[in-house]
Order: C-alpha cells, then sequence, then structure tokens
C-alpha cells in the first residue's frame, strides 16, 4: 500500500539541497562553537550578543567588515576561477604575498606619487600572484603535476620572503618597529570610513569574471574543460592554453588581494598581513559552489565570520579558533554536497 | 661534534618526523583515498603530545595519546569519505583546518615552553662508538628506531609479501574487483585511513616530544604538506618514503648548520629550502624518468569514491 522507499545517487546534484546543508553546516558549527565556549566557562550568548553589536552596533565595526570582505572575496574568487577549469589553487595565501611584495616594491622604490604609482602597483600586484602560480601551472599543464600540493608548498616560502623584506633589507630603519616596511607613500584612497576603493574594485571583479565565463566564447570554453577535459579535448578547444591562462588569472586576483591590503587597509608591508586570507579563500568559494558572483556573498559571510573572532580575542580567544570553525563548516559542507545527490524516490509496491 | 656528524645527527632527527607522516600516507593512499588534513593531523599531535607529558612525565604515553587522537580524527575523516563518500580534498583541507586552528587555540597554554619530559637517546652499546654513524644512527631515541627500522621493513612486507597486502593494493587499484572477490572494501579502507591519520599524529608528537622539543603556534610549519608530497616521490612504497623523508631531513639539516654556523645566506632563505626542494622533487622526476612512470604511478582507483550500486 506505501510502497517502498529507496534511496537513489543521481548523477547531478541538487542545488537546493546543497545551500540548505551550507546553511546547516554553518548552524551546526556555531552550535559547537558554543558548546565548546560554554565548556570553557564562558558565557556563549553574551559573547554573541558582543559580536552582534560590535559588527553592526556602530559605523566602525561595519567598516571593519567591509575592510576584510575585499580581500576574501578575492581570494575566494582565485580559488573559484581556478575552479572553473578543474584547477585546485590552494595557495592563494601565498599569491596574496606574493601581490602584496610586488606592489610594496614599487611603492617604496619608483619615485612619485598619484594615480600613476597606484596603477603601477595594482599591475606589479597583479603579476606577482601571476608569478608565484607560474610553476604549479606550467608543471600541471606539460608534466601533469598535481597542482593542490606544488601551490600549496609555495605559501611557506612566499610568507618567508615577506618575513625576510620586512625584519631585514625594506625594514623601517627610522621608527621604532622594526619588523615593518616604512608607509607607502600612494594609498588607495578611502570613500567610507576606513572602507577604501578596493570594495567596488573586489565586487566588480567578481561581477567582470562571472560575465566573462557565462557570457564569451572563451568563458564557456573554459568551463568545459572544467567539467569534461576529454570532451573538450576532442571538441577541438585548446585544453592546455585555457587551463594556463584561468590558472594565472588566479593568482593574480590573488595578488590583486595582497595589493590592495598593503596599499587600502595596512598601508606598508610585514609579515603576517593576511589573516589566513588564502585559506579562507578556499572556504569562500565551496559555501559558493564556486560561482564568482556567489564568492561576493560568501565572502561577506566568512568576513563577518573571522570579524567575529577579531572582536573575541579581546574576551580571551584566538582567531585560530576561526580557522577551526571554518575547518568545521568545510567539513560538514563536503558531507551536505555528497547527500544532496542523494533523492529519495518511492516504489511502487 | 664535527659537520659532519651535526648533520646526519639533524637530518635523522628531523626526517623521523617526515618519514613516519609520509609512512601513515602512504597506507592512506594505497587503499585509494587521499587524506590532506596530515598538516592538522600532525598539529593536534603535537599539541596532545606535549599537554600529556605535563600532566603525566612520561613521553610513550604522549606518543600513544597522539595515536589516539590520531586514530579518532582518522576516523571521522575515514566516515565521512569512506562511508558517506564526500570529496576527499575537502574533507582533508577541512581537517588540516581544524585540526591546526584547534591545535593552536588549545597549545596556547603551552607556548613557547620546552616539553619536561623527552625521549632520551638510547646508546647502543659499541656501535654508538663508530665515527659519525655511531652518533648518528646507534644514539638515538627508542622511536628512531620504531620509524626508520620496524614499521617500514613491517609494511613493506605486509604490503608485497602477504595476501593481505595484495587485497590491500587491490582496493586500490580496483574497488569493484576487489569487491567482487569478496574484499570488504570500505572496511579496508577505513581501517587503513584510520591507521594512516594515528601515524600522522604520531609524527606531530614526535616533533614536540623529541625533534624541536617544545610547541609553538605552526610548529609543523608545513611539513604534514611536505609528508603528502612524499608520498608521490617514494612511489607509493613504505620504505622510499621512510628515505624520502630521510632526505628530506638532510635538507632541513642542512638549513639548521647553516644558520648555526653563520653561512652567508640569511636564515629565512634556508628556511625555505625544504619547501622549494620538496617542488623539485615533485616536478622533476616526472620530467627525467618517464620510463618509471608505471612502476611509481598513483593507484588508479586514488581519491575515487566506491559506489558498489554503480558499478
Amino acid at each position: 500500500m506505501f510502497g517502498s522507499y529507496r534511496l537513489q545517487r543521481l548523477p547531478s546534484s541538487h542545488a537546493g539541497i546543497a545551500l540548505a546543508a551550507r546553511v546547516a553546516a554553518i548552524v551546526i558549527a556555531l552550535l559547537v562553537a558554543g558548546i565548546g565556549i560554554a565548556l570553557a566557562g564562558m558565557n556563549p550568548l553574551n559573547l554573541g550578543a558582543r559580536v552582534i553589536t560590535a559588527s553592526f552596533g556602530s559605523a566602525f565595526g561595519m567598516e571593519d567588515l567591509g575592510v576584510l570582505i575585499i580581500p576574501l572575496i578575492l581570494t575566494g574568487l582565485a580559488v573559484a576561477v581556478a575552479q572553473q577549469v578543474g584547477a585546485w589553487n590552494i595557495g592563494a595565501e601565498g599569491q596574496f604575498y606574493a601581490g602584496a611584495f610586488a606592489a610594496t616594491a614599487i611603492g617604496l622604490f619608483v619615485p612619485g606619487e598619484g594615480p600613476l604609482i597606484l596603477m603601477l602597483m595594482f599591475v606589479a600586484g597583479m603579476a606577482g600572484g601571476a608569478a608565484w602560480i607560474l610553476v604549479p601551472t606550467l608543471a600541471r599543464a606539460y608534466a601533469n603535476v598535481n597542482e593542490l600540493i606544488t601551490t600549496l608548498l609555495l605559501n611557506f616560502v612566499a610568507t618567508l620572503l615577506v618575513y625576510y623584506v620586512s625584519t631585514g633589507p625594506w625594514r623601517d630603519r627610522s621608527g621604532m618597529a622594526n619588523s615593518a616596511t616604512p608607509p607607502l607613500s600612494t594609498d588607495v584612497p578611502s570613500f567610507w570610513g576606513i572602507v577604501h576603493w578596493g570594495f567596488p574594485i573586489a565586487i566588480g571583479l567578481a561581477v567582470l569574471v562571472a560575465a566573462v565565463l557565462a557570457f564569451s566564447r572563451w568563458g564557456y570554453e573554459v568551463r568545459l574543460v572544467g567539467s569534461n577535459p576529454s570532451a573538450a579535448k576532442y571538441a577541438g578547444i585548446p585544453v592546455r592554453k585555457h587551463l594556463i591562462a584561468v590558472m594565472l588569472l588566479s593568482g593574480g586576483i590573488a595578488g590583486i588581494a595582497g595589493m590592495l591590503e598593503i596599499a587600502g587597509t595596512v598601508h606598508r608591508l610585514q609579515g603576517g598581513i593576511s589573516n589566513n586570507f588564502g585559506y579562507l579563500g578556499i572556504m569562500v568559494a565551496v559555501l559558493a559552489r564556486g560561482s564568482p558572483i556567489g564568492v561576493i556573498f560568501s565572502g561577506a559571510l566568512m568576513a563577518l565570520i573571522l570579524n567575529s573572532g577579531i572582536i573575541l580575542q579581546t574576551q580571551g580567544l584566538t582567531t585560530s579558533i576561526v580557522l577551526a570553525i571554518t575547518g568545521f563548516i568545510l567539513f560538514l559542507t563536503a558531507i551536505g554536497d555528497e547527500l544532496s545527490y542523494y533523492r529519495i524516490t518511492r516504489e511502487k509496491a | 661534534m664535527d659537520l659532519l656528524t651535526g648533520l646526519l645527527t639533524t637530518a635523522f632527527l628531523a626526517g623521523a618526523v617526515l618519514a613516519l607522516a609520509a609512512l601513515g600516507e602512504v597506507l592512506t593512499e594505497r587503499v585509494g583515498v587521499v587524506n590532506l588534513g596530515v598538516e592538522g593531523l600532525m598539529a593536534m599531535g603535537a599539541v596532545t603530545g606535549i599537554a600529556t607529558v605535563t600532566v603525566v612525565p612520561s613521553p610513550m604515553l604522549g606518543f600513544l595519546a597522539a595515536l589516539v587522537v590520531g586514530a579518532l580524527f582518522g576516523m571521522v575523516f575515514a566516515l565521512a569519505t569512506v562511508y558517506v563518500r564526500a570529496n576527499q580534498v575537502l574533507c582533508g583541507l577541512a581537517l588540516t583546518l581544524m585540526g591546526s586552528g584547534l591545535a593552536s587555540t588549545i597549545g596556547r597554554n603551552y607556548s613557547g615552553m620546552p616539553s619536561p619530559v623527552i625521549f632520551e637517546p638510547v646508546k647502543v652499546p659499541v656501535l654508538s662508538e663508530i665515527p659519525v654513524l655511531g652518533p648518528a644512527f646507534f644514539s638515538q631515541n627508542i622511536l628512531f628506531y620504531l620509524i626508520y627500522l620496524i614499521l617500514p621493513i613491517f609494511f613493506s612486507y605486509l604490503m608485497f609479501s602477504t595476501r593481505h597486502g595484495l587485497n590491500m593494493r587491490a582496493v586500490g587499484e580496483n574497488p569493484a574487483a576487489a569487491d567482487a572477490a569478496g574484499i570488504p572494501v570500505n572496511l579496508m579502507r577505513f581501517s587503513y585511513v584510520t591507521i594512516g591519520a594515528a601515524l600522522a599524529a604520531g609524527a606531530g608528537a614526535y616533533l614536540t616530544l623529541a625533534f624541536v622539543p617544545s610547541w609553538s603556534d605552526g610548529v609543523v610549519a608545513g611539513r604534514g604538506w611536505i609528508a603528502v608530497a612524499l608520498v608521490i616521490f617514494a612511489g607509493y612504497r613504505p620504505i622510499m618514503a621512510t628515505l624520502s623523508g630521510l632526505l628530506f631531513g638532510l635538507i632541513t639539516a642542512l638549513g639548521f648548520v647553516g644558520q648555526a654556523r653563520g653561512w652567508p645566506i640569511a636564515p629565512a632563505f634556508l628556511s625555505m629550502l625544504p619547501y622549494l626542494g620538496t617542488v623539485a622533487f615533485i616536478i622533476v622526476p616526472v620530467l627525467a624518468w618517464q620510463k618509471m612512470r608505471r612502476a611509481m604511478a598513483a593507484p588508479a582507483a586514488l581519491a575515487v569514491p566506491y559506489y558498489r550500486d554503480m558499478r
């Protein structure tokens, strides 16, 4: 009379279920974090209220969020773009540092100020990020070496390089702080409190990339390479060329994030300028299911989570707890993504 | 101590961390699962080790506690990837973020504190008197012999000379055929993912209880990722993984010796050596030894979840 129910795995995932799984993952992760905080002897509801008032209660809080959104959208976009062509760029952190490094070189050593220097810094940041992913890109394209590990390992090299120049040859010799470069003479101008023009640039880039991928012939070919490389090759699409172009673009976008961070937010280069932006970018891209437009929203969400961690630092928690919670959300999302392929179907007995 | 002895002693010490983690990942990948959470597992093992010995002053207990914590995390990862069949790359990255973040949070109380007890070196009588090799190889702690001799030989024998090992490799190469032959594919994967994760966490405990030996934030410093890369370089073989761990121990030791002796290279650049070396060592062999490709290839079903009803 009722027939029998069975679980069936379909070849395509259900977007609605995948989205619901993301919401559920975040709720569960926050609940678990709350329980953890309660076990540590603090009141999670008090802390939560504090986070909300500190984030949304004042213009300063909103500005902090606005500044955090910029690098998170861009590193998320970098990871998402690479995903479109079927590559894992886990090295956005290193490309971020490389972009910041290259842009600082222009800012410190090219005389002059104004828009021209800013343009040069922007290009240098992009080139620095792209240069940082060049070897992994060529290794993947010509020798089929997994780009996941090579991009990741270069993160450590970039971090060490920035640490070296900002405490060594480029360090500020005038002030007391000797672990950072002197302030840069050229800044990305702000338009609302401390929120600078990197904000519209980040959103604009995401929209631009989404439009190119969705409406251009090139974008169509890239997406085809990402979803089925052998079919793309059979159809005469230059798979290798697209792979190289998109991976370099991915590195370049992460480099722009680094450039905007030093030129707009921090105003000087120092070790640890990235709040794990590159790693959190992976999360931003996954939450957005690799969609460049979605990255804008998941970037904002991630900024809120990261900002909460920074606020809670004053309450005796560390920002590393943000990393742990992010990882937990990612874990639950991965499970939810797999479950979104299943349907419960009813068979007539 | 002369230069060569110092170099070798440090190389063996530093290499053991990578060798143990890489061995664990070889077991994991041979059954067809890629675990990118090694970095996080090592961090958890490192902090578990130091937290345990501050309560009970026994390095062995600290190491065992790390194995248990690693196994628990490994089971969670294996449940998600083997039974639920969630994306292995995502789950691995998640495990790295969770492990690193959680370890830093827990480790705040132990930051900068040297480990109260460490694995003390055991001098092998007579043999430890041999010049150069004696101090490097026969005056090390007890785990050292486990990592360099017992475990690689045991797992190599198990993998290549027993029926169980054949079954194990079959699961990684062709799970459908293995299933048809009556091998419990999921159980096999679950078990070796768990063992591999335990060994990774053990490598972390070795870091804080024998090598460094103290906890500081970021003490793992990418060693987990180097270990994952070494597995490729080692062609998924236990003994080769141990040897490549030693090779990278040597590269790390070169940096240390350079710093200690005041070579005119900035320490930051010496610290880059292991990472740059790893990148080079996974790219160059692919280009250089085209003929070796088949023998050194990854298990055919690596990172591919197995669905029985979709054969």
